[in-house]
């Protein structure tokens, strides 16, 4: 065994690289605006077509390196298929977003893209990191490097409102981050080592004074990584950060910043779910209620980007709620959900923001007759939130619903599957309220525009999409629809990455 | 392969129509959604005859697989599906939907048709969940979108409540399902149904199967959570009554029987006096509703939660005649629900309500045609012998008077004379009904009288009604061995 493998670290080192470069460029010839851009699309693809091999073929034993003394259990970096398939999903959800950055005449970001394209690389690059982490101190660092560059993300976009969001993510960050050290600390000092692995956990839980000193300490990485994935009650941050930043911002929050967040609570949990350690019920009780509330308050609201940030707190339940059946396959059920859930939310995203072009108010009402004025649009944002939903012909969703259901049923935690059966309902009731306004006859100046296609039929152009659409943008609604259709259709595509 | 084209013609025409067809005439989308219905329906004969098998894998990480299969149960079920699927696109053809575009409509459609095949084709637990919650977006589209176009608040009322209450029973039917397979090791319906839920615990069996029951009742609709099935059908326009009424409750009771009775028939026999006792207060509830009920749709809604509760007490009795009879009177209410709901959503169209207090013209004066329809609807209804009503119900109440030796005989034996009751009830309303509408000498104001290819839709429902009552035979012997089998594999 290679103790470094330059191949298996291109995930993490691609992106991180990228932003050197990105910056190195900008020193070099500022006026390059959209080469900033190009490069850090660049580093993507290649991070991508470099965790892609891995994560298809995926024999299911794990790749390791960065390994001290040849020893398995001294590896610091470690990708298994579960970490192998959110990287992917992170490096992915980080090239729609940056197809949305793409500078054009709208007013963009502050700060030059330069600095936008670093910033992103740079949390991806954390996010892929901490799902690959083994020991405490790499876990450490990838986690606040997947987090801060999305504070400055939040606050470049220069508004009051992004001010106040961006405080609010820093202050939990902060918050998180010294619950994650004391946490750390704690089970470095149960444990004895700072790497995760299940002999050394289990050996902590067997004694009985080391395993309190353990429990606590994985209580407060708990809520340190509850916070970053919006989990109540440590959520309060998220609305505010979503609608702050741009939609293009928000985006990177609920996708890459959140596989980031459940990347490293499964580097945690995974070895106490092979330990089958009681710190599981906490997860189903916070499972519950995150759910319950997100749904609740999503039904209550008229911005776009709103209510799918209350969406996502009421997701982030259901992503966690696979990790409370304390069963092998239930951290791979956890990512299962998480992905399905980014593909919909980044289709979605990725509309609302094509909508708030030219300071359009964000509300639901500008998504009236979408499906008709915009088939193309209201077509990919009715799929998304049918995904969402989890109801055909969002079969993604369904599926997803089915994935993360299944080992708490199979546990027999029948109360908990009962509350999620109970925000299935409350979450269909979410996302048909949104649909349902997509399906009403669009507003009358659209006349014009519905009878197009109609009189060309297949012919495209603007048609279907009712408007300019800048080509990178049109590029991100392409990626992201096509790989929920397909994933429809076949969600073998996507389940399958994580076995 | 059969089966496939079964499935595929509608799923296609039904997404041409939604992407590149969005833009077709009325005529021309009809004549698509028609020839594909056709299409379907030849294909779905072809299955019954030839029983083909598909067994593909799909999500393998779920053991999620194309299980697809033709058995005595799902024959009629099928043929049933498919021929309303011919009849509500026939029946829109001279009506274009208002609301939204003819191609939508269409699609939605062609979409529940699709839905309901695939729920009677699966044989696999997981495809029969999927295939469930396909059926329910279209719907709800049918009645959001295309319903009652003078109240929208009802509508928007109507099919939330629709949406939420179904998709709350197939989840808590989800549930039931990952316990099942949890329990039982494979997803494969019919290797659970010869295992007869052998090799599970008593108390699992007990779980999933009032997960299972509770689930599905809310689709069938059992007593107490049959409250989104009037507004519903009240608000949905007739096509989407129809499908509704013919072809989506019977998923409701068809699950009952491929999943609880089939896979966990102890745990089921334990549930079985519950269903059974709410299934008769169905009846009596659904026929007091109808004695005071006045608007005419919302009428035969309520009709439609008693005849349910005949068929749940058919379930429940556990006896091959009982499961015999409730199989039969779920085709009977199909048949019957269909001409009633294409009789009265013609007379609301024309009358412009379905309130039953306004004063108008007698049918039997100004629509003969009409008026003979809803005449025999009523009668084949309120259980007459000679049409299709009679066996399914006549046949359950002699399963509930003698139910099988492991169940409480002196409750199915109250159980069968509540159900008889029930039936004097139908015949009340029916009568309150026909002396309201059709019988009377006031001929103003006038109103068209059938014709074209509603008055078609018409005959074909009227022979099928009559024909089901006057040979029930070939029903009855299409679903006898795979019945045995069921209750064989059971005791």
């Amino acid at each position: 065994m290679a103790t470094l493998d330059w191949v298996a670290l291109g995930p993490v080192l691609a992106p991180a690289l990228g932003a050197v470069v990105v910056l190195v460029v900008d020193a070099a010839a500022p006026r390059l605006v959209r080469v900033h851009h190009a490069l850090g699309l660049a580093a993507l693809v290649v991070g991508l077509a470099v965790a892609l091999p891995g994560a298809v073929s995926s024999t299911g034993a794990p790749v390791r390196t960065l390994c001290l003394s040849g020893r398995a259990a001294a590896c610091l970096y470690e990708v298994g298929p579960v970490a192998a398939a959110l990287q992917l999903g992170a490096l992915a959800s980080a090239l729609v977003v940056l197809l949305l950055l793409w500078p054009d005449r709208r007013a963009s970001l502050r700060g030059g893209p330069a600095v936008l394209v670093a910033l992103v690389l740079a949390a991806t690059a954390g996010a892929s990191g901490v799902a690959a982490a083994h020991d405490l101190g790499s876990w450490l660092v990838c986690l606040e490097l997947a987090t801060l560059p999305v504070i400055a993300l939040v606050a470049l976009r220069g508004t009051t409102e992004a001010g106040r969001g961006a405080l609010a993510l820093l202050t939990t960050s902060l918050v998180s981050f010294a619950l994650v050290v004391l946490g750390a600390a704690l089970w470095l000092l149960a444990t004895g080592q700072a790497v995760f692995a299940p002999e050394a956990v289990s050996a902590a839980l067997d004694d009985p004074e080391r395993r309190a000193v353990l429990l606590l300490g994985v209580l407060l990485l708990l809520a340190g990584v509850g916070f970053k994935l919006s989990l109540v009650p440590f959520h309060v941050w998220t609305p505010q950060a979503y609608a702050g930043g741009s939609e293009a911002v928000a985006a990177f929050l609920a996708a890459t910043s959140k596989i980031a967040a459940l990347a490293a609570l499964v580097v945690v949990l995974q070895p106490l779910v092979l330990a089958g350690a009681p710190v599981l019920v906490a997860v189903g009780v916070v499972a519950a209620v995150t759910m319950t509330v997100g749904n609740l308050l999503a039904l209550a609201q008229d911005d776009p980007v709103r209510l799918l940030a209350w969406s996502t707190v009421a997701q982030a339940g259901w992503v966690v709620l696979p990790l409370s059946a304390a069963s092998p396959g239930s951290t791979a059920a956890s990512g299962a959900y998480l992905l399905a859930y980014v593909v919909a939310t980044l289709v979605a995203f990725v509309v609302v923001h094509v909508l708030a072009v030219g300071g359009a108010p964000r509300t639901l009402a500008a998504s009236t007759g979408l499906l008709r004025s915009r088939p193309l649009l209201g077509g990919a944002l009715g799929l998304a939130l049918l995904s969402l939903a989890g109801l055909p012909p969002g079969v993604l969703g369904l599926v997803a619903k089915v994935v993360a259901l299944r080992p708490v049923v199979a546990e027999g935690q029948w109360l908990l599957a009962l509350v999620a059966v109970a925000n299935a309902v409350v979450g269909i009731a979410v996302y048909l309220r949104w649909f349902a306004v997509l399906l009403r006859d669009p507003v009358a100046q659209e006349g014009v525009e519905a009878a197009q296609p109609q009189a060309g039929g297949e012919a495209p152009g603007a048609g279907p999409l009712g408007g300019r659409v800048a080509r990178p943008v049109l590029v991100a609604l392409v990626l992201s629809s096509g790989l929920l259709v397909a994933t429809s259709v076949l969600p073998q595509l996507l389940l399958g990455l994580l076995e | 392969m059969v089966t496939l084209v079964a499935l595929l013609v509608p799923a296609a025409v039904a997404s041409w129509l939604l992407t590149a067809g969005r833009g077709l005439g009325h005529r021309a989308v009809n004549l698509l959604s028609a020839a594909a219905a056709v299409l379907s329906l030849a294909a779905v004969v072809l299955a019954v005859v030839l029983r083909p098998e598909v067994d593909r894998a799909w999500v393998p990480s779920l053991g999620l697989r194309w299980h697809l299969a033709v058995d005595g149960i799902s024959a009629p079920l099928l043929l049933l599906t498919a021929v309303l699927g011919v009849v509500v696109v026939l029946h829109t053809r001279d009506r274009p939907p208002v609301g939204g575009t003819s191609a939508a409509f269409h699609a939605c459609l062609l979409l529940v048709e699709l839905g309901a095949l695939a729920t009677f084709l699966a044989r696999d637990a997981l495809l029969f969940f999927v295939s469930f919650e396909v059926v329910l977006v279209p719907m709800w589209v049918l009645i959001t979108r295309f319903g009652d176009a003078h109240r929208p608040a009802a509508r928007a009322d109507a099919g939330g409540r629709f949406v939420l209450y179904t998709a709350f029973g197939s989840t808590l039917m989800l549930v039931g399902i990952l316990a099942l397979v949890a329990a039982a090791g494979t997803s494969d319906l019919t290797a659970m149904a010869e295992a007869g839920g052998r090799g599970i615990p008593a108390s699992t069996q007990l779980v999933v199967a009032a997960l299972l029951v509770a689930g599905l009742a809310v689709k069938v609709p059992v007593f107490p959570l049959h409250t989104w099935l009037p507004p519903a059908h009240t608000t949905a326009p007739t096509a989407g009554s129809v499908l509704l009424a013919a072809v989506l409750l019977k998923m409701g009771t068809y699950g009952l029987v491929r999943l609880p009775l089939a896979t966990v028939p102890d745990g089921f026999a334990r549930v079985a006096p519950v269903l059974g006792v709410l299934g008769a207060v169905g009846i009596v509830w659904g026929g007091l509703a109808c004695l005071v009920e006045r608007d005419l749709k919302r009428l035969v809604a309520y009709s439609s939660v008693a005849h349910m509760g005949f068929v749940a007490i058919g379930l429940a009795s556990g006896t091959r005649t009982g499961l015999q009879a409730a199989l039969f009177a779920n085709v009977a209410h199909g048949v019957i629900s269909a001409l009633l709901f294409v009789v009265v959503g013609g007379l609301k169209e024309r009358w412009g309500g379905a309130d039953l207090e306004t004063a108008r013209a007698a049918l039997r004066e100004v629509a003969p045609r009409l008026g003979f329809a809803l005449v025999v609807g009523f009668a084949a209804s309120l259980g007459l012998p000679g049409l299709a009503g009679f066996w399914g119900e006549f046949l359950s109440v002699y399963s509930a008077w003698s139910p099988a030796p492991d169940r409480p005989l002196a409750l199915f034996r109250t159980l069968a004379v509540v159900a008889a009751l029930g039936t004097v009830l139908a015949a009340a309303y029916a009568l309150r009904v026909l002396r309201t509408v059709w019988a009377g000498e006031r001929r103003t104001p006038a109103i068209q009288d059938s014709r074209d290819t509603e008055w078609d839709v018409v005959v074909v429902l009227l022979v099928a009604v009559v024909a089901l009552g006057v040979v029930p035979g070939p029903l009855l012997a299409l679903t006898h061995d795979t019945v045995s089998l069921l209750v064989g594999a059971a005791r």
